[in-house]
């Protein structure tokens, strides 16, 4: 009974069918199907023609763009050569290239705008081989375009553009705040930059200063650089955004303004469309830019950057118009707990370490064995996972590792000093005897100072918490606005203990533990700071910057910080930042070790 | 009253003056300067930054340079209104001559812009956000007010008070997050954060997307956050003048004529009460146009509040004195149209 109707539903389904193919303009394609049907018991197969089933409306797709968060805060300048903070660097990365490049992720140096280069003899001075036909390019309303020069013939990017880009940066009257990232290491560039009574030069002393820099157009792609030392950071430098190449005629025409949208300029794998100031920034597909194997052709078509507070991103991303965002402190537990949340976290490492100096010459600090125990009595490990809460990594000492030259916990494990409430107590003893105090009361006051932020305070009022518990030494902890903070701590009234953070700008050992701790650093000024000086620490540092056995030299970075934070004991590390991040599920992305994304390896899968 | 206008503008000069002055003073009293950085400079390279900003010259020096180049027009065959030295007012002069006035000078901390471009570009959209807050901020709180004193001890007046209290006791840092988790997140009707208008604005504030839902839906949230706070201060003081007004003797007169009780509340009653809040209007309208630090950061509004803070942190020196001049200039202006607006509402208010 049933199957007699099924076979009526049937027939009347391919009578309709056909009516339907027939009708149908134009004609979608006939298919010839099998169909096994029981007629009364006995398994008929019959072959029935119906038409392919119209394709389903093609998948919602999203828009090859790619939405991701600055922070709070215009982005300060697109100049290659003043650019001093992330936001800024990162899109220069992206819309200029230098001549070597740093793999996000191995941090190996690969080739950028170089093809190939060569290291003289002396080790001090190499010659940058440049690819050619690599146009500067500029966003003309509609599509990016090749610059043309006067005469209607594009301007390709040439050494002498480099050397144009490099002199600038290290000019006294650009102003730079980076320069003397070159001025410590390329040959002449410490004459020019820092020449003494710049306004009372003639002309031509200041065009002799300017052509002993150490940088020099051999001819359109060759580009000669000469370094002070043999290093092994050297390279790294020449790729650093200090030594572009910049479009000379643009910024001789319109000055400082040069990197405003609608004039900017530039080659790099995105070119940028659009800077809505305050709010947000568009780079787009550089489509003249050939692809090399470190830095392939874009995938994504724009990245869009929005100027957010943390707060504000996060709400974006979870309303889904964001594919990238940093998860602030207050929301860290509950995207943990969420289900999809926790699998779209990634925390990851950061080039950044966060310190307390100790000024060495002010009591109590003043005495390496009240230094250790403070530096003993923090308990990392309990900052971090309940204080700081962001999956940061306690530091046994300050050198990030990951970086070229840096110790790592797995070949240094017991490097510096590990937390320990009963070496704690054990130091604080050898003081009291030294100084023949038989009560703790007797200690001078420990004064802590910290810039004014809610997250430095909560951190400070946790390690004081943990100086009165291990040790019952009472700090007084007290805090200043940003800038008055940063002249207090390089004048003559630092207090005992301050605190400071630094950020990589390039991933080597060398901006790390000498160019913040060896005298004159950023943590160690000529007047503050720790006022220390140890002779070996610094002849340590000098000779591991020319050191080019790598083991050898990361072992001669290990001695420094165990000079710095144990035997001396100047300065408190505390931990080593990270990144936490939250990235939707259809984002194919890399994960950077170096500060800065290079979105031209990142996809999107756009079919939802 | 033309004569009182011309002279409180002229005074308004000597105003921004005395307030330009003390402006500077504190700024450069305070330790730390724009080039002090957490990786410190070397000393001559932050000596190269000062002289190309001529901080390295006496004080009374810069101060005398700054007020040239704001008060004095000046005239230049330079023409080049692109380059850094752009003023607010530029003007072709025939000669191939061209006239500048009022340039407040670069910013240190964006060192392709200038305070110029800050006010071009952040300030309208401040203003924007300042009118249709005010907006939601009257229409809210006056009926409410109103409604508050003369139903008295009624539940209504209850219910407005309550109303109010609430918006009072709301700050936008609590209620603006709660908006964009409920409308933007959750039922994703609103953009959680962000702006629907870009320069360049038609007559310098007006957005050219102002005819679009997508101006509208950006402004929702922010201006009902910003609106409701101030509604509730406007709803509290209307109440509390209007329950004032309404036992005076003349209001007592005009009821004794038969006059009807609407014509009582709204010619009589109504327009005397308004004096006080008009009073409290002006200052805020200069407050809430040139932008408000709190709402513009949860909402991600691109607008001038921020620059009052970062100028200040970073200390930016043309960006805080740019800021301070603009804000009095506000402030002086609003303070005029109150008085104005005094003498419209209150006969017996005179300035000849």
């Amino acid at each position: 009974m049933y199957s007699k109707k099924w076979t009526v539903i049937l027939g009347a389904l391919m009578v309709v069918s056909m009516l339907l193919s027939a009708c149908a303009t134009p004609t979608p394609e006939e298919v010839i199907i099998e169909v096994t049907k029981i007629v009364e018991g006995e398994t008929v197969v019959e072959q029935v023609v119906v038409t392919a089933t119209p394709e389903p409306p093609a998948a919602e797709m999203r828009d090859n763009v790619l939405h991701v968060s600055f922070g709070p805060g215009d982005v300060p300048t697109l100049d290659p050569s003043l650019g001093t903070d992330t936001s800024s660097i990162q899109v220069v990365e992206e819309i200029t290239v230098g001549l070597v490049r740093l793999h996000e992720e191995t941090l190996a140096i690969e080739p950028g705008m170089a093809e190939s280069w060569d290291l003289s003899d002396d080790g001090k001075t190499y010659t940058f081989h440049l690819r050619e036909g690599i146009p500067w390019v500029r966003w003309n309303g509609s599509a990016v375009e090749e610059v043309l020069d006067a005469d209607g013939n594009v301007r390709y990017v040439t050494a002498h553009d480099f050397e144009y880009g490099t002199k600038r940066t290290v000019n006294p009257e650009t102003g730079s705040g980076y320069a003397y990232v070159l001025g410590m290491t390329m040959a002449g560039v410490e004459d020019y930059l820092y020449a003494e009574n710049w306004d009372e030069l003639s002309d031509e002393e200041k065009a002799e200063l300017r052509d002993g820099v150490g940088v020099k157009a051999l001819d359109d792609y060759t580009l000669e650089m000469t370094f002070l030392t043999e290093a092994a950071y050297n390279l790294n430098i020449s790729g650093m955004w200090v030594a572009r190449a910049e479009p000379q005629w643009l910024i001789e025409e319109k000055g400082d303004r040069w990197s405003e949208p609608g004039f900017n300029q530039g080659y790099g794998p995105y070119a940028l469309k659009e800077w809505v100031h305050d709010s947000t920034m568009t780079i787009v597909a550089n489509p003249f830019w050939p692809g090399i194997e470190s830095v392939p052709q874009p995938v994504i078509k724009e990245v869009q950057f929005s100027m957010l507070d943390a707060s504000a991103a996060f709400a974006e991303y979870e309303a889904g118009n964001m594919e990238v965002a940093g998860v602030p402190s207050a929301d860290i537990d509950r995207v943990k707990a969420d289900p999809t949340l926790s699998e779209e976290l990634i925390i990851a490492p950061d080039g950044c370490a966060y310190y307390y100096g100790f000024n060495t010459e002010k009591a109590p600090v003043d005495n390496v064995h009240m230094r250790r125990a403070l530096s003993y009595a923090v308990d990392r490990l309990d900052l971090v996972e309940n204080v700081t809460k962001g999956g940061q990594e306690p530091a046994q000492w300050f050198c990030r590792p990951g970086m070229a030259g840096c110790p790592t916990m797995e070949t240094h494990p017991d490097l510096g000093i590990k937390s320990s409430a009963d070496k704690a107590k054990e130091e604080l003893a050898l003081y009291m005897e030294e100084m023949g105090y038989a009560d703790v009361s007797e200690i001078p006051e420990v004064q802590l100072m910290h810039n004014t932020s809610e997250g430095h305070k909560q951190i400070a009022e946790a390690i004081a918490e943990m100086w009165h518990e291990t040790l019952g030494i009472q700090p007084t902890v007290t805090n200043q606005e940003w800038k008055v903070y940063l002249k207090t701590i390089r004048s003559e009234d630092v207090p005992a203990v301050w605190r400071l953070g630094w950020c990589l700008d390039y991933p080597d050992a060398n901006n790390f533990t000498r160019e913040v701790f060896a005298k004159g650093g950023s943590g160690n000024p000529e007047v503050g700071g720790l006022n220390w000086l140890n002779e070996d620490f610094e002849q340590i540092v000098l000779d591991a910057a020319v050191e080019p056995d790598p083991v050898k030299r990361t072992q001669m970075y290990a001695d420094a910080e165990q000079i710095l934070v144990y035997e001396d004991a100047a300065v408190l590390p505390i931990y080593w930042y990270t990144m936490v991040n939250v990235t939707k599920p259809y984002v194919n992305r890399t994960y950077s070790n170096h500060g800065h994304d290079y979105y031209e390896k990142w996809s999107l899968e756009l079919e939802k | 009253m033309g004569r009182y206008i011309i002279q409180r503008f002229l005074w308004m000069f000597f105003v921004l003056f005395v307030i330009s002055m003390i402006t500077f003073a504190m700024m450069h009293a305070v330790p730390g300067g724009p080039f002090t950085q957490e990786k410190a400079l070397p000393p001559e390279i932050i000596a190269n930054l000062e002289k190309r900003y001529h901080l390295d010259e006496p004080y009374w020096k810069q101060y005398l340079l700054y007020i040239d180049k704001v008060m004095v027009p000046h005239i230049s065959k330079d023409a080049n209104p692109e380059m850094m030295d752009e003023a607010l007012v530029g003007i072709s002069l025939p000669g191939g001559n061209y006239l500048r006035w009022i340039n407040f000078g670069p910013s240190y901390s964006s060192r392709s812009r200038t305070v110029n471009d800050i006010f071009r570009e952040q300030l309208p959209v401040s203003i924007q956000l300042g009118i249709i807050s005010m907006a939601v901020a009257i229409t809210i709180g006056l009926p409410l007010g109103v409604i508050s004193a003369l139903k008295q001890n009624t539940i209504w007046d209850f219910l407005g008070m309550s109303v109010a209290i609430f918006g009072v006791s709301m700050p936008v840092v609590a209620m603006g997050p709660i908006l964009i988790w409920i409308f933007g997140v959750t039922l994703k009707w609103l953009p959680p954060t962000g702006w629907g208008a870009k320069p360049p604005f038609t007559l310098f504030f007006i957005p050219n997307t102002i005819g679009s839902w997508d101006f509208w839906k950006h402004t929702l949230m922010p201006a009902f956050a910003v609106g409701t706070g101030y509604s509730a201060i406007i709803a509290r003081l209307t109440r509390a003048s209007l329950l004032q007004v309404i036992h005076e003797d003349y209001i007592r007169t005009a009821r004794a004529k038969g006059l009807s009780e609407r014509v009582v509340t709204t010619r009589h009653a109504l327009r005397n009460a308004l004096i006080p809040v008009v009073t409290i209007l002006g200052p805020m309208f200069a407050g809430v146009l040139t932008g408000l630090f709190v709402v513009e950061q949860v909402f991600g509004i691109p607008g001038m509040g921020k620059y009052f803070i970062t100028s200040i942190t970073n200390r930016d020196y043309p960006v805080i004195m740019g800021a301070v001049l603009m804000y009095a200039f506000f402030l002086v202006v609003s303070n005029v149209f109150v008085d104005i607006t005094y003498a419209w509402l209150d006969p017996r208010i005179r300035y000849d």
